[in-house]
């Protein structure tokens, strides 16, 4: 090795890596909010209650020393660790707990030596001076560390649950626990939304598509009598709608990382919507979240899995498969598992296990060789594809009668061999042209080269089959092509699908130095973390299934509130802890902890009730509430944290597609089945490497819901792509929220989008304006809004409808 | 969002004021402006603060003073030969034919390992010569490059991580090998915003056989909002995608359907508070703008027959490299802060159209004059001081040849070249040397991350600050590993 490379690496060894971990986030590059809990930390400074170290000091810790003083051993400077008592108190000494004028802690952050002082001033950190009287204060009430509330399993005041008696409190645990964070502030939540406000609200939220004008007649009427039994009810027919499967379908599909084509840059069109399907299907049977876990991570390992259960293992197969030339394919093998390692931490776990790929984490608890150990649970698959016919269709049994018929015409075709060859000889070229296409076809080909077919069509060809019901006879051979046709017409209905599938011999997991894949190490063996749970294992080598049911455990205090959060973020566009995809130590705490306790217990308690959970946050006045701004909010809680409103979102970029069907009366409702193209604009698909073909579908699949839509993922629907759809390349589990000229573009001027204003059109010729208005916004229009519309002729007023920000927005 | 935030210190009083004067800053050249004048002076104003206007795209102010406002990145993709172009290496075609010495390749993995790569030393075929005040060696498939190297950095000991295509393409502009990061026009427009209100802030093109491998990734916005990804300009059809008017709509119709979609928005903005409709408001504005602007940009009717003959264009309307060079002018001049130009295919293996005999010639002969002459119309405009032009590719070729149906070179990703002009780069320096094969860096090495760290360097940004939060990570341009602004190569 030169010596620059020498440098270079030394020059590596050095660097502070606390500085790469925690840039300070300057102005221009902040990209999170503030730290929900500043303003009670603050007051808990000056109050009098104890610091509690989760909410007033780890924050600090965690942000300005664990880096060098914390979890991951081989960045951990002077021997030093501040992340639990025994290293700060007991081993390091830095602590004297009740005595913050004798701990070396305070002496070193109060240093007015630049040599001495803490945070070093190259790691770019600096500790204010509240912090530091924090960290005092802290020690002086002694030091009282606390496990990271996540870790700890989630917990519920009992007395949450009793419904008062009286009409007119509030009913509702999710009520009652936002109102009181309210209360802190002082103000009060909003009044409900109005009717139509709220049956758009909700429809859309439920199954994706917007309520009809009957629907919101009906709606109406039934709420004038009875508010709450017509709101009840519209919540039930949503909740069992099919279209509420594919609305919250594509919810999971989004963290599935789910896409029809292999990626990377070649990017080959792949077969796995069966497992599109399984979700939609799952969802709209409420299929209980444990089992739902369960299938998609191990159906294949469960005791007499069904094709339906190994389909569900798609679930991971949904990674990139490289095709380039030239790859080195254990490479991009491993870059697979990796993927499913992270994925599985991000959407089940909602912690960040992939950042400990490559060495320790540097914040939560979990080890390079954690990592491995998940990885060894998903490092022992091939990677097969499953055909599944449909219901009663035994595939296995019509392969196995293809393979008998077979047999039976090989054994004709050797019986009569001889006697064909010395037809075939004897043939001179009169009688030759005497005979039919197929034999003549098959009679051009050299006697050695024929395949089977051929010669069984020179057999039936020569004459020598006998007449009659018994031996080799014409009657036998037409049995076995009919009854090979017919099978075969029944085996082309099944359809492939990407599934996992355990290798009778397990790999070898060896954690990778530095996680690159040319330098394995120490072997390791599959596991779980060792902060969490104890895993459960039925062999000594613990299998897939396993890690399936270790994660829905009901000692898991992850992985419901993760699952509750998320379902809470569609509704309100911000989680009860705003990282959704950390809760670890760096993550957000949540703004309402107890709440999300609530739900994450009433979800486990409910069978893992998905539908159960839905209904009881819409069911809530919090998510009824009206969400127009109200400067009495904005001026003490600007993000609408505390949730003194709803808050307006912009529609999926599916859904954005979704309304305009449904509202342009195009809408074709068909459900599953192969992903279709809609017209997209010409020569999107020659931007990659390999230019693409895309038919524009016709008839009913022109028209069909977004998430049905191919999509290639080096070169996606430029019309989803543009709405911040995710593009299948890793787990997204919170959708970006942009709001951009190429938007414009796209509803003002894109093909289907302006069928969608021609069809409109008809409707605003038919039924007249306001009804036009009324699909588009679930609202009738004001006498304003009509007299802007009817300056425009009607084409373009079907165009301005389908514009309008109320229209791809849910208020 | 920090525009959100920043918003939210503002007093009340300060929101109103710049409310009123960002619409009619924004849209006073419309014909609806007075329209919107009347009813932002409506009833509710007054008593009600809106939140102002949001352009995520509004300039913003850099983290220390910047040499240069435009980037032109010349994308070389496929990965051209070092040794064909600016690294001589005499040694070669001493030896050529000879094995590679061991301790070369002891340990070193290539791409295509299994099947054609090899490692006997292959000579190169063109003659070098020495250019410019310093004599520079370039290449005589280069010739008008040659003519221009006083203006140019050039860094032969470029390094990189990834040896297949898409991936080191992706290393290039995202900093990594993985789908779905920022690439660095992205980065660019999201650290400083924009200064074009017609057009895109971040603009690629495309020429030659076929698109680069992977595709959109290389100029998506990944983890950032897609407000800031690259918007490809195309040679065919509309220049944007949805930029035409659809059916028989005129342009009076269009416009008054803007406005009318404005006029609707703004009730419901005064209705429901929900400052994102007055982002959208500014989002129609724009649009209708581009439009206009972007066939305009694309008629290059208004250059003089000299410029088209400068940059070698024959045909005014051709899709080719060319062409493009003279768009990404037209573009920096038009404010847009990030052109990425790409052009295929360098990928000289020696198979069919890719060999070292006849189809590297004649892909140099392709891009050579037309580059020549960007960096020379530039610098007559002006434009070069503030415009960082970038050429290069996601890696270089090896020393060892490749045989297929003809000569080649694998990929390699130890040392190659790549050049800068202009955004204050220092003219007329050769940066770092390599080993007598071209192999590895023997003086000064410079890793992708280092050219990262130099491109933000320029543009007034710290590629240590530039970061976004996400899955737990601050994600950044130059990623965890400590990356080097290339102090030597600035003026």
């Amino acid at each position: 090795m030169n010596n620059f490379l020498m440098n270079q690496l030394r020059r590596h060894d050095l660097v502070p890596i606390v500085l790469l971990w925690l840039a300070a986030a300057t102005p221009l590059a902040v990209a999170k909010d503030p730290p929900v809990d500043s303003d009670s930390a603050d007051a808990s400074v000056v109050g009098s209650a104890p610091l509690s170290y989760s909410r007033d000091i780890r924050p600090i810790l965690s942000e300005n020393c664990f880096a060098c003083h914390g979890f991951d051993k081989s960045a951990r400077e002077a021997d030093l660790r501040l992340d639990i008592r025994q290293g700060a108190v007991d081993d390091g000494e830095v602590i004297e707990a009740g005595a913050s004028g004798s701990s070396t802690l305070i002496e070193r952050i109060t240093s007015a030596d630049p040599d001495e002082r803490m945070p070093p001033a190259e790691s770019g950190h600096d500790l204010s001076a509240e912090q530091i009287q924090k960290l005092r204060r802290w020690i002086d009430e002694g030091a009282v560390y606390e496990t990271h509330w996540a870790f700890v399993a989630p917990s519920r005041d009992s007395a949450l649950s009793q419904t008062p008696d009286v009409k007119g409190q509030i009913a509702n645990p999710i009520d009652r626990l936002v109102q009181a964070r309210l209360a802190d502030i002082g103000v009060e939540q909003s009044p409900p939304a109005g009717v139509d406000t709220l049956i758009r609200r909700v429809s859309l939220d439920l199954i994706g598509l917007p309520p009809s004008v009957a629907e919101i007649a009906a709606f109406e009427t039934a709420s004038a009598i009875d508010s709450d039994a017509a709101y009840s009810a519209l919540v039930d027919r949503l909740l069992s709608s099919d279209h509420y499967g594919e609305r919250w379908g594509r919810w999971w599909l989004d963290q599935a990382r789910y896409a029809d084509s292999h990626g990377y840059s070649v990017d080959g069109a792949r077969r796995i919507w069966l497992f599109r399907d399984w979700v939609i299907k799952a969802l709209n049977d409420d299929m209980p979240f444990d089992q739902f876990t369960i299938e998609q991570l191990a159906g294949d390992l469960l005791p007499d899995a069904t094709d339906w259960q190994k389909v569900a293992t798609g679930f991971h197969r949904n990674t990139q498969i490289n095709q380039e030339g030239g790859i080195d394919r254990e490479q991009f093998r491993i870059d697979s598992v990796v993927d499913r390692v992270g994925t599985t931490g991000t959407v089940w776990l909602g912690l960040t296990v992939g950042c400990a790929q490559c060495h320790d984490h540097k914040f939560d608890p979990l080890t390079q060789k954690d990592f491995y150990q998940l990885f060894a649970f998903l490092n022992n698959q091939d990677e097969p594809s499953l055909t599944v016919f449909p219901n009663g269709v035994d595939g296995d049994e019509l392969k196995a009668q293809q393979k008998r018929l077979q047999s039976e015409q090989q054994a004709i075709i050797e019986r009569t061999a001889d006697q064909v060859s010395g037809w075939e000889s004897s043939l001179d070229d009169t009688a030759k042209k005497a005979l039919s296409a197929a034999t003549s076809k098959a009679l051009a080909i050299d006697a050695k080269k024929r395949k089977t077919n051929q010669r069984w069509d020179l057999l039936k060809g020569s004459g020598i089959l006998v007449d009659g019901p018994v031996g080799d006879s014409v009657d036998a051979a037409e049995m076995i092509d009919q009854q090979l046709s017919s099978l075969s017409t029944e085996l082309s209905k099944g359809v492939s699908t990407m599934v996992l599938a355990d290798r009778s011999t397990p790999r070898e997991t060896k954690i990778l130095i530095k996680g690159d894949f040319t330098r394995p190490s120490d072997i390791v063996q599959p596991g779980t973390p060792t902060v969490l749970h104890q895993l459960q294992a039925e062999a000594e080598l613990a299998t897939r299934l396993d890690l399936a049911r270790w994660i829905v455990s009901p000692e898991n205090p992850l992985t419901a509130r993760v699952i509750s959060n998320r379902i809470w973020q569609q509704y309100f566009g911000r989680g009860l802890v705003e990282t959704d995809n950390d809760f670890g130590l760096q993550g957000t705490s949540p703004t309402h902890p107890q709440l999300l306790d609530w739900l994450a217990i009433e979800l486990q308690q409910s069978g893992w009730s998905l539908k159960d959970l839905h209904r009881k946050i819409v069911s809530s006045r919090t998510y009824r509430q009206s969400s127009k701004v109200r400067q009495d909010l904005t001026d003490v809680d600007p993000l609408n944290i505390y949730l003194g409103r709803q808050n307006r979102l912009r529609l999926d970029a599916e859904i954005v597609r979704d309304v305009g069907l449904v509202a342009s009366g195009l809408f074709s409702p068909k459900f599953g089945g192969p992903p279709v193209y809609p017209p997209i604009p010409a020569g999107v698909m020659t931007l990659g490497q390999q230019r693409k073909t895309w038919t524009a579908s016709r008839g009913d699949d022109r028209y069909r819901r977004g998430l049905y839509t191919f999509v290639y993922r080096a070169t996606p629907p430029p019309s989803l792509n543009v709405f911040d759809a995710p593009d299948g390349l890793a787990s997204c589990t919170q959708r970006l929220r942009s709001n951009t000229p190429l938007q414009a573009l796209t509803l003002l001027n894109d093909l289907s989008f302006f069928e969608f204003a021609q069809a409109l059109r008809v409707i605003i010729d038919q039924e007249g304006l306001e009804i036009a208005f009324q699909r588009c916004t679930s609202r009738r229009p004001t006498a304003d809004e009509l007299a802007l519309l009817k300056t425009l002729d009607p084409l373009n007023a079907a165009r301005a409808l389908l514009n309008l920000d109320e229209t791809i927005n849910r208020e | 969002m920090t525009q959100n935030k920043r918003n939210r210190e503002m007093s009340s009083v300060a929101l109103q004021e710049s409310t009123r004067r960002h619409f009619f800053s924004q849209c006073s050249t419309g014909v609806g402006s007075i329209a919107l004048a009347s009813l932002l002076a409506d009833r509710r104003l007054g008593a009600e603060p809106i939140a102002p206007t949001t352009n995520p795209l509004e300039p913003k102010v850099a983290h220390f003073p910047a040499k240069a406002k435009n980037v032109i990145f010349l994308f070389m993709a496929g990965g051209p030969s070092q040794l064909e172009t600016f690294d001589y290496k005499p040694k070669l075609n001493e030896l050529s034919g000879q094995p590679i010495p061991q301790s070369f390749i002891e340990g070193k993995r290539f791409a295509f390992m299994g099947s054609s790569h090899r490692t006997d030393l292959l000579g190169f075929r063109p003659k070098f010569k020495q250019c410019g005040q310093d004599g520079t060696w370039v290449s005589d498939y280069l010739p008008h490059t040659g003519k221009i190297v006083d203006d140019l950095s050039i860094v032969k000991t470029c390094s990189t991580d990834l040896f297949n295509h898409a991936p080191a393409k992706l290393f290039m502009n995202t900093g990594t090998g993985l789908f779905g990061r920022p690439s660095l026009g992205a980065w660019t427009t999201y650290g400083l915003g924009s200064e074009c209100d017609n057009l895109p802030g971040f603009v690629v093109l495309q020429s030659g056989p076929r698109g680069p491998r992977g595709g959109a990734m290389h100029w998506t916005s990944g983890v950032l909002p897609t407000t800031y990804q690259g918007v490809p300009l195309r040679n065919q059809g509309d220049p944007i995608l949805n930029l035409s008017t659809p059916g028989s709509i005129s342009e009076v119709q269009q416009r008054q359907l803007v406005d009318t979609i404005r006029d609707l928005n703004l009730k419901r903005l005064v209705e429901t508070g929900d400052q994102e409709i007055s982002t959208r408001i500014n989002a129609y504005e724009m649009a209708y703008r581009m439009q206009t602007s972007a066939p305009e940009l694309m008629d290059t009717a208004d250059e003089s027959q000299a410029t088209m003959d400068a940059y070698g264009i024959k045909d005014a309307n051709e899709s080719s490299y060319a062409r493009n060079c003279l768009l990404a002018r037209r573009l920096v001049q038009r404010g847009v802060r990030f052109v990425q130009l790409y052009h295929t295919n360098w990928d000289h293996h020696g198979g069919a159209n890719e060999n070292l005999e006849t189809h590297l010639p004649a892909i140099c002969k392709e891009i050579d004059k037309s580059t020549a002459a960007l960096i020379q119309d530039l610098k007559q405009s002006g434009l070069l001081d503030e415009t960082l032009v970038i050429w290069g590719g996601e890696f270089g070729r090896t020393p060892m040849g490749e045989v297929r149906k003809s000569t080649g070179r694998n990929h390699h990703i130890d040392a190659f070249t790549m050049w800068f002009a202009g955004g204050g780069m220092k003219p007329g320096t050769v940066y770092g040397e390599t080993d007598e094969f071209g192999f590895a860096p023997v003086d000064k090495g410079c890793h992708v991350r280092d050219i990262h760290a130099t491109i933000l360097h320029q543009l007034g940004l710290d590629h240590e600050k530039l970061s976004v939060r996400f899955q737990g990570l601050d994600v950044r341009l130059t990623g965890v590993e400590k990356a080097h602004v290339l102090q030597d190569i600035i003026a």
